[in-house]
């Protein structure tokens, strides 16, 4: 019987470093007809070391290699971050639902992100960046901890072509970067609030993100929000993602507030 | 099937199979067990303290060999194992069970091994179930391969599965040569999905209903004060199936094993993720002892439903015996379909 738990491998092409903590992978297909949508997720695994559910970060009109961007923060991306060009990385899925973009053609949208929460939105992003006249207007709001939590840095010069590129460090070192979370950049530019909002981001940063979304009178219709959680299998099983009757891993990782706005135990420990 | 011809048949299945049934222990607690003696069975109302989904869903199951990069496939060793005297409370979970691990390899190789025999006999007394009484045309939405209906002096057999007609019709053609003891009267029943002719279970969309748009917090946090986080519940339910993954390394370099075992929603790493480096605290998503009982509650009957268009509790009550804080089940349920609070 097919099993869903059999990894593929998937070769290091190329790694680039992004800041002091955070690497992007470009990785070989695990397969042959390997396909995703923005905002959809991989379990990565190396065997040893478990799995973990990691965004994929690359264009998807990139059809002969994918990327992952992955940040150093617990045992198997530490261990991940030790491996070399052409060492090998076990794969299964893509999993999960995707950013839904048509709903944004058109219009203007706004891409919320705070540290490596960038990662999932960056697809997004570069495809905006590729199909300029999709969106009346593309606005990004990130923030990042200070210059060495920047993601992507090398890009933004592009990014700015097509979209107005905000962003601000909750610690900077130089004079250079605006100074404050990410939630201030709300007071300082007006987006419309019939935009379509995608975000990704820390727990802590979607609470006070939402409250002043909701307070400046966003529609929670159109807030997409993209969520992180513990994962094991990937396909609604094991219980470990599970936010109210939705799982993270099946039916997420992008919600719309207005899905979960309800539930009881969605913005509690946030 | 009369008595006497029962007990041969039961002699029959634990000749040619690991037969698996309830048995008193020595301490005269209701276990299930591997069936050596037919003398030994129980075939009553009282229902074992441990449910099936430890024959079915290993606490401990390995998944995967490693070397190196390569995962290499391990499926069960086990032989075919029979399930004896599965009381209706006990088939509605394992149902659940084949739904929920429909794709998984390694659930269906047990299963496809495993032939599962019910009887209609269920708890007299106490927990309000969802199987009030027994009723034949209510089996076309259990999944069984052969049923005993219990009835004066004798059985009426049901068959579920084309295993099951095999099993009967085998067992009369060797009894039939001997003493003549054999059963091939039997009726089929063709499983025709979960969802009754009337519709979605009326108990299970009011509870649903009820937690989820009439929320009352002053339930969980009640239970968050009693509850002692000791996942006993989880273990003891028929239909508490969720699971961790985890590598094991073996002593020689690069090889090990990835496996899988029970979890339980009560164990604060249940929703852990890594903190902002590998220094820092890690990330939790419940903390409080209300919050994961009220999780607890949720899955069973809020997410179980959704998904499955099943009740995800079977009344068995067995988390109701099991907790050493007196946690009663069918006591949350009322307050939980209380229209005020």
């Amino acid at each position: 019987m097919h099993n869903d738990y059999q990894t593929f491998n998937s070769k290091i092409l190329k790694i680039g470093k992004e800041g002091s903590d955070s690497k992007t992978y470009t990785l070989s297909l695990p397969y042959k007809g390997f396909k995703f949508a923005p905002g959809q997720y991989v379990m990565i695994s190396l065997p040893g070391f478990g799995e973990a559910p990691i965004s994929i970060s690359s264009d998807v009109s990139e059809t002969k290699n994918f990327e992952l961007t992955v940040r150093r923060s617990g045992v198997l991306t530490t261990e991940l971050h030790k491996k070399k060009k052409s060492d090998i990385i076990g794969i299964r899925g893509p999993y999960g639902n995707a950013f839904p973009m048509d709903l944004g053609k058109g219009k203007e949208i706004l891409i919320v992100a705070g540290g490596c929460g960038i990662e999932p939105v960056r697809p997004l992003i570069l495809d905006a960046v590729r199909n300029p006249k999709k969106y009346k207007k593309v606005s990004i709001f990130y923030g990042a901890r200070d210059e060495d939590a920047m993601v992507y840095a090398k890009e933004y010069a592009k990014w700015k072509k097509v979209c107005d590129f905000n962003l601000t460090l909750d610690n900077p070192k130089s004079k250079k970067f605006r100074k404050g979370v990410v939630t201030t950049l709300f007071d300082v530019k007006k987006i419309p609030t019939d935009s379509i909002a995608y975000i990704c981001g820390p727990p802590i940063m979607y609470k006070f993100v939402i409250e002043k979304m909701i307070k400046q009178g966003f529609d929670p219709k159109n807030i997409f929000m993209s969520l992180e959680r513990h994962m094991d299998c990937g396909q609604g099983v094991c219980q470990h993602c599970a936010v109210g009757p939705y799982y993270v891993c099946k039916d997420g990782p992008v919600f719309s507030y207005e899905q979960l706005k309800n539930f009881k135990t969605w913005l509690k420990p946030i | 099937m009369t008595k006497a011809q029962f007990k041969k048949f039961t002699d029959y299945l634990i000749k040619n199979n690991q037969v698996i049934a309830p048995q008193y222990d020595v301490e005269e607690i209701l276990h299930l067990n591997e069936l050596n003696n037919s003398a030994d069975l129980y075939l009553g109302t009282e229902l074992p303290l441990d449910s099936w989904k430890f024959y079915m869903l290993p606490h401990d199951q390995k998944m995967f060999e490693y070397q190196g990069d390569k995962l290499k496939e391990t499926l069960p060793k086990i032989d075919k194992q029979v399930f004896l005297g599965v009381s209706i409370l006990d088939m509605q979970a394992l149902t659940l069970l084949n739904q929920v691990y429909e794709k998984d390899a390694y659930y269906q190789d047990i299963k496809k091994k495993t032939i599962v025999i019910g009887t209609s006999l269920v708890p007299k007394d106490g927990f309000n179930k969802f199987f009030e009484v027994f009723e034949e045309n209510k089996l076309e939405h259990l999944q069984f391969d052969i049923f005993l209906a219990v009835q004066k002096d004798n059985y009426k057999i049901f068959t579920g599965s084309n295993d099951g007609q095999r099993l009967l019709d085998k067992f009369s053609a060797k009894g039939g040569s001997t003493s003549g003891g054999g059963y091939k009267k039997y009726q089929h029943i063709e499983y025709a999905g979960p969802i009754r002719e009337e519709g979605l279970d009326q108990r299970m969309v009011d509870i649903k209903d009820a937690m989820q748009n009439n929320h009352k917090d002053k339930i969980w946090q009640d239970l968050g004060k009693r509850c002692i986080e000791c996942g006993k519940c989880t273990i003891a339910c028929p239909v508490c199936f969720c699971f961790r993954m985890y590598d094991q390394a073996d002593l020689d370099q690069d090889k090990g094993r990835r496996s899988r075992c029970w979890d339980s929603c009560f164990y604060n790493e249940f929703t852990q993720v890594a903190g902002v480096t590998p220094k820092s605290p890690k990330h939790r998503f419940m903390t409080k002892t209300a919050e994961k009982i009220y999780f607890w509650y949720e899955h069973h009957f809020v997410r179980t439903p959704e998904s499955f268009s099943m009740p995800g509790c079977v009344g068995c009550g067995r988390c109701t015996r099991t907790c050493p804080a007196d946690i009663d089940i069918t006591q949350t349920i009322q307050d939980i379909l209380k229209k005020k609070e």
